[in-house]
C-alpha cells in the first residue's frame, strides 16, 4: 500500500516539476506578449485637445502603403496640448508611446510613430502630417 | 499513542472554537434616553467658501416626563456673515417626501458667534436647521461649532461640530458677457466691465469675450488680450489692456456650485494647486455651453476655473467664476 502510495506521489511531483520548468510565451521589454502576427499598420487616428474634444476638423487619412497619417485640424488649436490617438493592428505597439500630452506644434518637422507588428520583427513609420 | 493524545483535544478544540464563531450575537434593544440629549448632521457636502452657507441639522429631545424644550443655541468659532440664522421652525417628512415645518419659537437672534431660538411651544423633541454664512474672515481658517440644547428641568446637552477647514477660492455667479460690450473680464476683481471700465482698470483685464459666428469652430471664446491679433478679429481693446492669461479648456467639469447646484462635482483648493499651466495658450475658442476653462493670471496671482453656465448665439453667455489665490 505504501509502495503504491510513494509511486503516486513521486508522479505527481515530477509532473509539477515539469509544468513549473515550462518554458514562459515570450514577452518584450514592456511586458507585452509577443505574438506570431505580422500584420503592422495603423487603422483609425484620432487628436483631442486638451479638453478631451477631438480637434479635427475631418476624419484622419491614413494612407498605409506611403505610411502617412494626415490630419487637418480646427483653426485655432494648440497643438502644444494635445492627445493622439493611434489605433493598431492587433498585438502591434507603438514607438514611441504616447503617455500623456504632446507637443505637435512644429509642423515644419512632423512627429514619426513607428508601429512594431506583435512578432515585434516588422517596424513601420508612420509620419503624422498635421495642418489647419 | 503520543499522536492520538495531541490529535483528540486538538480536534475538541477545533469543534468548540466553530462552535463559539458560529454564535448569533442577538440585537438588543438600547436603553431608552432618560435625559436631556442632542445629536447634530452636516448637511452641506463639497468645500466651504467664502460667502456660501454651511447648513447642519441639530437634533434634541428629551423624555416627556423631564419637560420640555426650552432653547437651543449655536456657537461657532468665527462669527457668520449676515444671513446666519437658526431655524425657529422643526421639519418633519411627511409621506409625500415634502419637509414640513412647524414653528417651535421666535426667529433666532445672533449676537457676535451666538445664535438662539427660544422655545414657545411645548415640546420635548425638535430638529433645528443652523445655516452659516461662511464669513470673509474665515477665509483659508478653519471654523467649528458647539450646538447646545437646555430643557425646562435646567439641564444642557451639548454637540460639538467641526473644525472645518473653509477654502481659499472666492466665487462669483452668473456674470453676464456680451461680445463688443460687456467683454472685458478681470480674475482680480471677478467682475465684467465694458470698454470704459476695462479702461479705467486696464492692469485688471485678464479676458476679453468674443463670439464669431465663422469660423464654425470659433463662436464663444475667451481670449487673453495678449494674444495673437488672430485670435481676436475685430475687436479693439481699451488702452493699456495687454495681460496674457494662460488658459486650458475643459469639458464635464460641472462644478455644483458654479452650475446653480446640478451637478455633484467640485472643483476645490486642490485643483488649483495641482494644475498645470505649462505651456498653456492665451485663448480658448469654441466654448459650448457647460464648458469651462481653468486661467492662470500673468503674474501668477490668480488661478481660476471659469464654467459657461449658458451661451447665446446672438453673442452673449453667462459665466461663473471660481477664483484661488496662490
Amino acid at each position: 500500500m505504501t509502495k503504491y502510495l510513494k509511486i503516486t506521489l513521486s508522479i505527481l511531483m515530477i509532473s509539477v516539476i515539469i509544468v513549473s520548468c515550462k518554458k514562459d510565451s515570450p514577452v518584450d521589454e514592456d511586458g507585452l506578449l509577443i505574438t506570431f502576427r505580422q500584420e503592422c499598420f495603423v487603422s483609425n487616428f484620432e487628436l483631442l485637445g486638451s479638453d478631451f474634444v477631438t480637434v479635427r476638423a475631418a476624419t484622419a487619412v491614413i494612407d498605409t502603403l506611403a505610411q502617412t497619417i494626415n490630419v487637418t485640424v480646427n483653426p485655432g488649436t494648440d497643438l502644444k496640448n494635445v492627445y493622439p490617438q493611434f489605433t493598431l493592428a492587433t498585438d502591434c505597439k507603438l514607438d514611441p508611446k504616447v503617455i500623456g500630452k504632446t507637443d505637435l506644434s512644429n509642423l515644419a518637422s512632423p512627429k514619426i510613430y513607428t508601429v512594431v507588428s506583435g512578432n515585434r520583427k516588422i517596424r513601420k513609420p508612420y509620419t503624422l502630417n498635421i495642418k489647419f | 499513542m503520543r499522536n492520538k493524545n495531541i490529535k483528540f483535544p486538538a480536534l475538541i478544540l477545533i469543534m468548540l472554537t466553530s462552535l463559539l464563531a458560529c454564535t448569533k450575537q442577538e440585537y438588543t434593544i438600547p436603553d431608552p434616553v432618560s435625559q436631556l440629549t442632542n445629536d447634530c448632521i452636516k448637511r452641506t457636502i463639497g468645500p466651504s467658501i467664502v460667502s456660501l452657507p454651511l447648513e447642519f441639522a441639530y437634533a434634541m429631545a428629551l423624555p416627556k416626563i423631564n419637560g420640555k424644550l426650552v432653547s437651543a443655541e449655536v456657537e461657532a468659532s468665527i462669527a457668520g456673515a449676515s444671513g446666519t440664522f437658526l431655524e425657529h421652525r422643526s421639519f418633519y417628512t411627511n409621506s409625500s417626501g415634502v419637509d414640513v415645518p412647524v414653528t417651535i419659537g421666535t426667529p433666532s437672534t445672533t449676537v457676535d458667534k451666538l445664535t438662539k431660538v427660544t422655545f414657545n411651544v411645548d415640546t420635548n423633541a425638535s430638529t433645528l436647521r443652523y445655516n452659516y454664512v461662511i464669513p470673509e474672515e474665515a477665509r483659508g481658517k478653519s471654523v467649528s461649532f458647539t450646538f447646545t440644547a437646555t430643557s425646562s428641568d435646567g439641564k444642557t446637552a451639548t454637540y460639538k461640530m467641526g473644525p472645518y477647514a473653509i477654502s481659499k477660492m472666492a466665487i462669483k455667479k452668473n456674470l453676464a458677457v456680451s461680445n463688443g460690450v460687456n467683454a472685458f473680464i478681470s480674475i482680480e476683481d471677478m467682475a465684467v466691465y465694458n470698454a470704459t471700465a476695462a479702461a479705467t482698470n486696464a492692469g485688471k483685464v485678464d479676458l476679453v469675450y468674443l463670439y464669431r459666428a465663422t469660423p464654425t469652430t470659433f463662436t464663444h471664446a475667451l481670449v487673453s488680450p495678449g494674444a495673437d491679433a488672430a485670435y481676436l478679429p475685430g475687436v479693439t481693446l481699451p488702452s493699456g489692456v495687454n495681460r496674457s492669461t494662460k488658459l486650458r479648456k475643459v469639458f464635464n467639469l460641472q462644478d455644483r456650485n458654479l452650475s446653480n447646484l446640478q451637478y455633484g462635482i467640485y472643483v476645490d483648493d486642490i485643483d488649483f494647486t495641482q494644475l498645470d499651466m505649462v505651456d498653456m495658450p492665451n485663448y480658448a475658442l469654441g466654448l459650448r455651453a457647460e464648458a469651462g476653462v481653468w486661467v492662470e493670471t500673468t503674474d501668477k496671482k490668480y488661478r481660476a476655473y471659469i464654467f459657461v453656465n449658458s451661451i447665446n448665439a446672438a453673442g452673449t453667455a453667462v459665466i461663473s467664476i471660481l477664483r484661488y489665490t496662490l
